[in-house]
């Protein structure tokens, strides 16, 4: 190639433009609408319904990769059985991903390529065309600088959309991305397109005011599980799963089975699950081997340190939604400083 | 391949082990099947659910039938207690790791059961039975409730017989009027009989997690190092592939790390009775 990847340039118009080429050519194109206080990742047909200015949605883009329910595969209950499956995702393109949702889906990525891989969530992922969308500004419950997750982001998208002040910065991340920004007729971007993110990223990370840095997180908080920390804050978790529900790295999953009123058929289904709920380390007889709320607690937080669970790809990226959206005011951030010997 | 979908198998024959546990001889309908002592497969009853349940039958069989010894303990395993020969469930699997015949070769062999834990321990049993020079000394210790819960008590006379070995029984309690000529009191007080030596012998352990605690803490007070001592647990499990998240230990899959581990593996690991 001899240098940096090819830039392009557009305005809102050609945001638009791209939008359109997109449904034209089959996906269902989601991005960032404010409805209320509140920003939700809505199916779009213009850039117009989209805040670009946005901060995060309630749910990640986890809600279209891995959704909160789908079926397995349909059964027939006739003589003996016969199980069908139907894994037929339609086309979608995310629009305006900012990184640290960029980071979680290559984590969900990468963990349900672990063998065996996982047909529905790679099924879903091969159809799905990434745009990702350089935050504008950060609020307090931000910390996606401490994870290493943003606000630069150099992989993880087709497309980087990034807003310069006077147009938009085109990156892109694929071949697939490039072909898009070629078909769109999009105008090479100069230097100055590219020094403008730079100095955009740079105020960025100066406004950041929450920090959690990973550097040895892991390895503390699974030393001190008897820290006082987790059974303090555990007092005031409500054990109703918010966190893991909002939790863009979050993946676990119930199964059951759902039998018709004709008892003859039926479906698998799975749901996701918090490992937050009483019920999900329920085991024969009763038994339960997180009981207490505060082993629960724990367990949530040392698999977001990246100490439990999935490790690295269940790990917190910094998007800060636990915190907006736990009733009772938990911050993990907190626990890790308490962990740390701060407070 | 999907890993969700199970494969279907008919239910060969049913044999009553005690009151609340059966084993069921499955015969997969669509080819193939091999596995290592000591994994287990998810079992389905189609529209109630599914479990995670231990192979008890030996590899060398599995391209005929494979055999799952079941405790009726909720809706599938009850699900399951109301089939009759001919009926279908379905198969996924096997999944796990096994225990560890290959490291076990030329090493004693301290065998620890408790329970309907027993089940997962057979294969490794018959394994030293139908391949005994591979291994040193053989000791078989099993505990249950009472007489009546014993589990393949039509084997025990065989078992019994392994050269070199020996299998002590043990249970907590005798009913009024039952025989029994064996000893009373929890399975780790059978460790005053053991012989064989903590310097070159493997133990491999399967029972109510309070029982392996305590079996653990008296093995390592015989000398028998973490390294030495192989636990098979038992977690909540929906998928068997490592994803739903169900069964971690800490940072440990069971049904994908394990369902067999050394106490060394698991010892830091938060959650557990161990």
């Amino acid at each position: 190639m001899g240098g940096a990847s090819q830039l392009f340039k557009t305005d809102l118009e050609g945001l638009d433009r791209l939008i359109r080429k997109l449904r034209s050519g089959g996906y269902v194109v989601y991005g960032p609408v404010k409805q209320g206080r509140s920003w939700f990742f809505l199916e779009i047909d213009s850039v117009k319904q989209v805040d670009l200015n946005y901060v995060r949605t309630v749910l990640p883009p986890k809600k279209l990769l891995h959704p909160p329910r789908e079926k397995l595969f349909e059964f027939k209950l006739d003589d003996g059985f016969e199980v069908s499956e139907k894994p037929t995702p339609s086309a979608v393109a995310l629009f305006g991903v900012h990184p640290c949702d960029l980071k979680a889906i290559e984590r969900q990525d990468e963990f349900f390529s672990q063998t065996p891989e996982d047909p529905y969530y790679l099924a879903r992922r091969r159809n799905t065309l990434i745009i990702g969308l350089t935050c504008t500004r950060v609020d307090e419950n931000c910390f996606c600088l401490s994870r290493g997750t943003g606000p630069e982001v150099s992989t993880g998208f087709d497309i980087l959309i990034t807003d310069v002040g006077n147009g938009y910065l085109l990156e892109p991340g694929s071949a697939k991305g490039l072909e898009l920004l070629k078909s769109l007729g999009f105008q090479e971007a100069g230097d100055e397109y590219l020094e403008a993110k730079q100095k955009l990223i740079e105020e960025l990370k100066k406004s950041f005011t929450k920090h959690m840095p990973s550097e040895g997180l892991a390895e503390l908080a699974k030393s001190l599980l008897d820290h006082e920390v987790w059974k303090e804050t555990a007092e005031r978790c409500l054990s109703c799963g918010n966190c893991s529900l909002v939790c863009p790295t979050c993946y676990c999953f119930d199964v059951y089975d759902v039998l018709e009123l004709n008892l003859r058929s039926g479906v698998r289904v799975r749901e996701l699950d918090s490992c937050q709920l009483l019920e999900y380390a329920e085991v024969a007889l009763g038994g339960n081997f997180r009981r207490n709320r505060f082993q629960r607690l724990r367990h949530w937080m040392l698999c977001k340190f990246g100490a439990a669970g999935g490790g690295l790809y269940s790990s917190c990226v910094g998007c800060g939604r636990c915190i907006v959206y736990c009733p009772a005011s938990i911050d993990l951030t907190e626990v890790a400083g308490r962990l740390r010997g701060g407070g | 391949m999907n890993p969700y979908v199970p494969r279907i198998a008919v239910i060969e024959s049913i044999v009553d082990e005690t009151p609340d546990i059966k084993t069921f001889r499955l015969r997969i309908t669509d080819g193939g099947f091999s596995f290592v002592p000591g994994q287990f497969v998810m079992v389905s009853v189609l529209g109630v659910g599914e479990s995670a349940i231990s192979i008890s039958s030996h590899p060398d069989d599995a391209e005929k039938f494979i055999e799952i010894s079941v405790r009726k303990v909720g809706n599938v395993t009850g699900s399951l207690f109301r089939l009759k020969p001919g009926d279908k469930v379905g198969v996924r699997g096997p999944f796990g790791n096994g225990w560890p015949v290959d490291k076990a070769v030329g090493k004693d062999l301290l065998i620890v059961g408790g329970g309907c834990g027993q089940g997962a321990l057979r294969p490794l049993i018959l394994d030293v039975l139908r391949h005994r020079d591979r291994y040193g000394r053989v000791e078989i210790l099993y505990g249950a409730r009472t007489p009546q819960d014993l589990m393949f008590k039509y084997e025990h006379d065989v078992w019994a017989s392994v050269p070199q070995g020996c299998l002590l029984l043990t249970v907590d309690r005798v009913p009024p009027g039952v025989e029994w000529k064996h000893n009373v009191g929890v399975v780790t007080r059978l460790f005053e009989h053991v012989t064989v030596d903590p310097a070159n012998s493997l133990v491999c352990i399967c029972g109510p997690e309070i029982m392996m605690h305590f079996a653990v803490k008296g093995l390592l007070s015989m000398g028998f190092k973490g390294d030495q001592i192989y636990l098979s647990m038992e977690r909540r499990m929906k998928c068997g592939v490592g994803k739903c998240g169900h069964c971690q230990i800490g940072g440990k899959y069971v049904c994908k790390d394990g369902p067999i581990f050394t106490y060394e593996e698991l010892k830091l690991e938060p959650d557990k009775i161990l």
